[in-house]
């Protein structure tokens, strides 16, 4: 029925009028809506923008921005000619896939215990996944040091006690030791990329299959696992790219440790520590090649939107899910979730009170906890932290709205449209995801300095960070809301068409009531990622601008790391009772929904 | 590669905007700098704020700063206000000066506290502001050798010394155990437990003809590449502290040690026999400041008791120029012993045409292990 001629629609001469107002793109001409167009095209033009800047810096070598800069093809014959770029790239091969591999084996499953099961305490789970997101990287990665390190790991001395080892057996210092420990850490990805699936699926399939005689594991796996692959998919790739671009856990635990991974070799490239300039040029190489495959990875995803239509479930006709009786299986199914809990929320967490209260960090012991104090909360610079709260909340209230808005408009038009022009709006909004947040930075970070100068005062301002976290977030949000779009039968938004809504009004009174989990889901999720966002504020902090991450980036840089402990217990503490607060909201409106 | 000089073009990427920044500050305002402490203090009092930035583990970062600003205000009669923010290692800062200066915005800090092969970096790209030092200075520090802490274009001056050695876990490396020699990092027992830092300090100047020479330390550097477990920048004591190793091997100063400790912190620092290396900490006011009348003043408070004293008690550091110095203490013990010493300035990094490159091979051998 979707984009067949007006003919073919019931209601004879009655319903042609409004037939005619369907928008251009159900019938493949152009797209309309200038509001919805204009919010996609713009931060379309940024990445555009941003992505010629990195072109036009892997074409420089020497002080960039000094008459010094010169230009070159050297930093590409420098990346190919480099062998060690190639130990790089299989780290990163296999730290990825290892990621990828732990974040799905801990959040696929704990989204369908939420989603699709009678578990008790969902709004537990559904904070306890929040609540890890305000832990940085960083900590996860300190809590698994302490835990696997080979010397002062508390498991290995464990083992090494219990079997009379001379050294301890685990070595968390590897592509697969950190796939695990970032794994952990994006396993509340994979859950809020799933959890929005699993709820939309719908039940009436699995119903009859319960009726036909079949047993709840085979229905899991013949009909629940296939209407949920596209999902699963979505969520694998777009863990995938988060794997080759992150950088925390791998600068932790690898820098040190001489295991270089993609983003680590490019901040050493543009952090010379030591002698030279920063490698600017190098970076931009890797950018590209990091577009490159961001065009296979959309070509992969772009697959999977060309089958999903056979995934179509929500329609406007008995949208009920229903529920798996979990029974005694509770028990268990909780003790995966505390056990996944403990690894990594728990354990850093406690890492960091106990950091924050004790004058210089040493592994936990007895005599260390009679040294406990508040010193670190009594010296700390009040003023900086209040500056840093402030951009921060500036950014946690504007980068979440506008990304949904940019965000929803480009879903819209790439799950809807049969133009051409979705392929490129895909590409567009996936490529920056794909490439590692230090790049964008970068470009902006130029751009700002070099191109836009004093004509567009972004430099130093928390403007430019909000700008980079927009774009670098769209990827986040379009995965999200392409999934629920697609399981959004179109012919609710024919009806409204139908009936004489405008294309706006349709979004507002059709779409959005149906998304309203999702699109919540993206702003908390959003507002969270901006919240503790490293690495560009990094790059784009001067003065005035700096966000709270930064503020505790800085002081562990410093190697002040019992102050930054301080100011992420503080940080933690203060927005628990908040996100608990928004969860309850949010599940609130998913039961009145449903 | 598309080159200049083979080419004959003036193919530069920053030709027009560096010809344009050049005609805006041949026109904008500038302000005739003080040449006296009174000028000095009155251009302060009118500029009201002093945007400070440098590593937080740098000069007491936020707390220092603080009671920096404090004494400024009792000594000199003001009301400055100040704002620090917590910034990248020294030399990350002053390429982002040299950027800024570049692009015609101000600078990320009023005033630079940084090393001396970032003051070399500032004055080859000509970001900093000469000052007349000698009239504001009184308490002016006597020269060491051929070494004066005030440079004679009135660019930067020396506030503090760093004394570079070895880093180690007092309760881990005791006794007989600390090292007094290079070599002894080198002991088998010491495998895989030690580190090292990714742009080999100290390593990169023992390397040059004035002390060991480079044939020696690249050797040296070979073997601690594969005697290390790991890397680890100066400053991250904790690693030390916290037994994940056991030494670094060299620090870029002990003088985080020195705060470290007063904590009851199981951390030492050792000088070894053969020498040590003088890790001096400048302060420059770059040309792009906001205020540089309230950075010099800055600096000269840096040079007087009161401010040597902060600088000791925050970031366990002092001029070891001054006669009453924590560190010159710490170096008279090296002089007695017959170590050698050499000073690392700016003019000192200058006369080695390549020490950026054996510098580069150094941290490549650490960085990539020693195939």
């Amino acid at each position: 029925m979707l984009g067949r001629p007006a003919s073919g629609l019931p209601g004879g001469s009655y319903m042609r009028p409004a037939v005619l107002r369907l928008p251009a793109i159900f019938h493949g001409r152009s797209l309309t809506s200038p509001a919805l167009l204009s919010l996609a095209l713009i931060p379309m033009a940024v990445i555009l923008i941003l992505v010629v800047v990195m072109f036009w810096v892997s074409l420089q070598q020497g002080a960039f921005g000094t008459p010094s800069s010169v230009y070159t093809l050297g930093n590409y014959r420098e990346v190919f000619t480099d062998p060690f770029i190639y130990v790089v790239v299989t780290n990163t091969l296999v730290f990825t896939i290892s990621a990828t591999f732990f974040a799905l084996l801990f959040g696929l499953p704990i989204a369908w215990l939420a989603e699709r099961t009678t578990i008790p305490g969902k709004t537990l789970i559904y904070a306890l996944m929040t609540l890890g997101l305000l832990i940085p990287g960083i900590y996860t990665a300190m809590g698994w040091t302490m835990i696997a390190h080979p010397r002062i790991g508390i498991l290995n001395r464990w083992l090494m006690e219990l079997f009379d080892l001379s050294e301890g057996p685990i070595n968390i210092a590897t592509p697969i030791g950190m796939g695990f420990v970032q794994g952990l850490s994006l396993a509340a990805l994979a859950f809020i990329l799933t959890a929005q699936m699993f709820r939309a699926i719908n039940p009436t399939l699995e119903e009859a299959a319960r009726v036909h005689g079949m047993g709840y594991a085979k229905i899991l796996r013949r009909v629940t696992l296939p209407l949920a692959r596209p999902g699963i998919l979505a969520a694998m790739i777009y863990i995938l790219t988060i794997g080759i671009a992150t950088f925390d856990i791998p600068a932790i635990l690898g820098l040190g440790n001489r295991v270089y991974m993609l983003s680590t070799f490019i901040y050493l490239k543009v952090h010379p520590q030591g002698s030279g300039l920063p490698q600017y040029g190098i970076t931009g190489v890797v950018g590209a090649f990091m577009i490159l495959l961001a065009g296979l990875l959309t070509l992969w995803y772009g697959q999977v939107l060309r089958q999903a239509h056979r995934f179509q479930v929500v329609t406007g006709k008995g949208y009920k899910p229903a529920l798996l009786p979990l029974g005694a299986w509770s028990i268990a199914a909780w003790a995966f979730i505390i056990a996944f809990a403990f690894m990594s929320k728990v354990v850093p967490f406690l890492l960091i009170a106990y950091a924050a209260l004790t004058p210089y960090f040493v592994p936990p012991s007895f005599a260390m906890m009679r040294r406990l104090s508040l010193a670190h909360f009594y010296n700390m610079d009040w003023e900086l932290v209040l500056r840093g709260l402030t951009n921060t909340a500036i950014l946690v209230t504007v980068v979440p709205v506008a990304v949904l808005l940019s965000g929803f408009s480009l879903s819209w038009l790439i799950v809807r449209s049969r133009s051409r022009l979705r392929y490129a709006l895909e590409f567009g909004a996936f490529l920056p995801h794909a490439l590692p947040e230090v790049i964008l930075a970068i470009g902006a970070l130029l751009l700002s300095l070099f191109v836009l100068g004093r004509t567009i005062p972004l430099y130093g301002s928390v403007w430019l960070i909000a700008i980079v976290y927009i774009v670098a977030r769209l990827a986040f949000a379009t995965r999200a809301l392409n999934g629920s779009l697609l399981q959004i039968h179109r012919e609710l938004e024919e009806a409204a068409f139908v009936a004489g809504l405008s294309t706006i009004r349709t979004v507002w009174r059709v779409l959005f009531p149906l998304l309203r989990p999702t699109l919540f889901s993206v702003w908390i999720w959003t507002a969270l990622l901006v919240y503790r966002e490293l690495t560009v504020a990094v790059f784009l902090t001067v003065q005035d601008n700096i966000t709270l991450p930064a503020v505790i980036w800085s002081y562990w840089y410093g190697g002040t790391l019992n102050k930054a402990s301080a100011v992420t217990l503080l940080m933690t503490v203060v927005l628990a009772p908040l996100i608990l607060l928004f969860w309850w909201f949010g599940r609130r409106s998913n039961v009145s929904l449903n | 590669m598309i080159n200049k000089k083979s080419h004959g073009a003036q193919l530069t990427a920053w030709g027009w905007p560096a010809v344009l920044i050049v005609i805006a500050a041949l026109f904008s305002a500038t302000p005739a700098p003080a040449t006296t402490l009174a000028e000095l203090v009155a251009g302060a009092k009118k500029e009201g704020v002093l945007h400070g930035q440098w590593g937080e583990n740098s000069f007491g970062g936020s707390e220092g700063f603080k009671e920096i600003i404090e004494g400024m205000n009792k000594k000199y009669k003001l009301d400055l206000k100040g704002q620090y923010t917590p910034g990248p290692d020294m030399q990350r800062l002053m390429l982002r000066i040299v950027q800024e200066a570049a692009a015609g915005q101000p600078a990320s800090t009023d005033v630079y506290l940084g090393n001396a092969q970032a003051m070399l970096d500032a004055l080859n790209a000509k970001v900093l502001s000469p000052m007349t030092f000698n009239a504001f200075i009184e308490d002016k520090p006597k020269p060491d050798g051929k070494f004066n802490a005030i440079a004679a274009d009135g660019t930067h001056v020396a506030v503090a010394t760093a004394v570079v050695g070895i880093e180690y876990n007092t309760d881990l490396v005791k006794g007989a155990d600390i090292p007094r020699r290079m070599n002894d990092v080198l002991n088998p027992k010491w495998k895989g437990k030690i580190a090292s830092t990714p742009y080999a300090a100290g390593m990169r100047e023992f390397a040059t003809p004035d002390f060991l020479g480079r044939e020696k330390m690249v050797e040296f550097t070979k073997k601690l590449s594969k005697q290390i477990g790991g890397l680890m920048r100066c400053g991250e004591a904790e690693r030390i502290t916290s037994g994940e190793f056991l030494m670094l091997v060299f620090t870029c100063g002990g003088n985080d040690v020195n705060v470290l400790k007063r904590t009851g912190a199981p951390i030492g620092h050792t000088v070894i026999e053969e020498g040590t290396v003088l890790h001096m900490r400048y302060a420059a006011i770059p040309k792009n400041s906001r205020s540089p009348n309230a950075g010099a003043l800055l600096i000269d408070y840096l040079m007087t008791p009161e401010g040597q004293s902060l600088l000791w008690k925050h970031d366990g550091l002092d001029l070891h120029l001054f006669p009453g110095s924590q560190t010159k203490r710490e170096l008279d013990k090296v002089r007695a012993a017959k170590g050698k010493i050499i000073i690392n300035s700016p003019e000192w990094l200058a006369s080695f045409k390549d020490y950026s490159k054996i510098q580069k091979e150094l941290e490549t051998i650490l960085r990539q292990g020693a195939k």
